[in-house]
């Protein structure tokens, strides 16, 4: 049967999209991720108010709970390929899919549609509440670097999401990617920040979203951090394909 | 008695609990070391103002290892084995073989406290010589009163991630929640700003018994008070779900 190859990859993409949309565990670590950041928002925006009012910027505040909010993106990244090895899964859809190749990267793209815009959404709603609550006392900002912070925020998510996406196809099992991921963002990097350079995925990222500040030295660029986290999500994606294309299901 | 020996046996040919005793028993003196490289220095001109805190921070830092051990104790006997090998869960055997519900869970819980114990005091023995190879003569003496807090904290957090995953039955929100609440940015310390009722959370009132920081709270002995109430409140209401719940449910 010969099916040509646009067609093949339109018809994996909505196989792909429809395994991710109805994994309920999906759903769940994101409307959990929404109320999360919204009781984050709230908590730092009541602190910020309690603290020196009037030097804070809005854009700062409403993004202050991006450190905790990745950890649900890491979460839904991992169990998207991890959710294909419980329960054998896996040869069902290598059975209907015999492209390995093809098949990871359309998982990864379906990610990442889905991705996008619940990650805006998250994102945009934090600072919406920041903005709504603070409008009085915070300083100001133009709207065009609300957007553009915005976006970077965005960006931020959804590669952390492919990354991790990645490191559980690699894996194979949730826990110890899990583990591995979550000690790696949460323990190891923040206490290590001193001594590391600043090209590891997580620092490098945080440029894409982080305010410029004249009062630290940016090493990077948005655009720099961006490429530097691109790269590091596209070099985990290769491995994690062809470790993939070579080994036993 | 015998439900406790299977029970250490089923959680020592778990596949995911070396990763706990490796991070368990290595991490703290990693980080110890670290810390102490850095402060090296400052101690030994004598200026350092965080020398009565060397080493507890790791300890504080390595409970991760036994969050792991008590999720994993509860979270793998509800894992759904493939369909090719029955789809069966290990609970309903575990069940068949103890059929007394609370018999099995007061088991499992014996073998998870006297692991984390045993962890608890290699990571002692490991974050002590750490310290004594890095500072030599400038090393602190550690006091036992301490220690045992330090060994306290870690049972009683190894047995709130008992608890509450036989609640959610899935190990990844407890692990998730749990890991980024023991790490740098955990969500106490941010509720510690806005509101004094955050002191009395499990964690902060759990550190208190070793960590003499300055936004101390409680006395040792008070804090460890209250994150034992913490723990015994999820330990019964696990206890009464799980003694209400239908296993296959």
């Amino acid at each position: 049967m010969s099916v040509s190859s646009g067609r093949k990859i339109t018809q994996i993409l909505g196989a792909e999209l429809d395994k991710l949309v109805t994994l309920p565990l999906i759903w769940l670590t994101l409307i959990g991720t929404f109320i999360l950041n919204l009781v984050l928002a709230a908590a730092f925006t009541s602190a910020g108010l309690q603290g020196a009012a009037g030097t804070q910027s809005i854009l700062n505040i409403g993004l202050a709970s991006m450190g905790y909010l990745q950890a649900g993106f890491i979460i839904l990244g991992i169990l998207a390929t991890c959710s294909e090895y419980t329960g054998g899964q896996i040869r069902t859809t290598l059975t209907t899919i015999p492209w390995r190749g093809f098949q990871l990267s359309m998982k990864h793209l379906a990610l990442a549609i889905i991705t996008i815009p619940v990650a805006f959404i998250i994102v945009a709603s934090g600072v919406l509440y920041a903005l709504i609550m603070m409008r009085d006392t915070a300083v100001g900002f133009e709207i065009d670097t609300m957007i553009k912070t915005l976006v970077g925020a965005t960006g931020y998510l959804t590669l952390t999401t492919l990354l991790s996406a990645a490191i559980g196809a690699l894996l194979r099992r949730t826990t110890p990617a899990l583990v591995i991921l979550l000690g790696y963002y949460f323990v190891v990097s923040p206490l290590t920040r001193d001594f590391q350079p600043k090209y590891f995925p997580d620092t490098a990222g945080s440029y894409m979203y982080m305010p410029p500040s004249s009062d630290e030295i940016n090493v990077l660029t948005p655009m720099q951090g961006t490429g530097i986290l691109m790269l590091w999500t596209l070099i985990f994606i290769t491995a994690a394909i062809v470790f993939y294309r070579k080994r036993d299901a | 008695m015998r439900a406790f020996n299977a029970e250490l046996s089923k959680l020592f040919s778990l596949p995911g609990i070396w990763l706990a005793f490796l991070i368990g028993a290595f991490a703290p003196a990693v980080f110890t070391a670290l810390d102490s490289i850095a402060e090296k220095e400052e101690i030994i001109a004598g200026v350092s103002t965080r020398l009565s805190e060397v080493g507890y921070i790791g300890l504080s830092f390595g409970v991760q290892g036994v969050i792991i051990l008590g999720v994993l104790a509860v979270s793998s006997e509800y894992l759904t084995e493939s369909s090719e090998s029955g789809g069966g869960q290990q609970i309903t055997t575990s069940l068949t073989v103890v059929p007394s519900r609370l018999h099995f869970l007061l088991a499992k819980a014996g073998a998870v406290t006297v692991i984390s114990i045993l962890l608890c005091i290699v990571a002692i023995m490991t974050t002590v010589s750490a310290t004594h190879l890095i500072l030599g003569e400038y090393a602190p003496a550690f006091e036992w009163s301490r220690l045992i807090g330090a060994v306290c904290y870690w049972t009683f957090t190894a047995l709130l991630a008992f608890g509450i995953t036989v609640l959610t039955k899935n190990g990844i929100i407890p692990l998730a929640v749990l890991m980024i609440n023991s790490s740098v940015v955990s969500f106490s310390v941010l509720l510690s700003k806005i509101t004094k009722l955050a002191f009395y959370l499990p964690d902060r009132a759990g550190l208190d018994m070793f960590m003499f920081t300055s936004d101390k709270f409680h006395t040792p002995s008070t804090g460890g008070l209250v994150m034992f109430a913490w723990v015994a409140v999820f330990f019964i209401v696990a206890a009464i779900v799980f003694h209400r719940r239908d296993v296959a449910s």
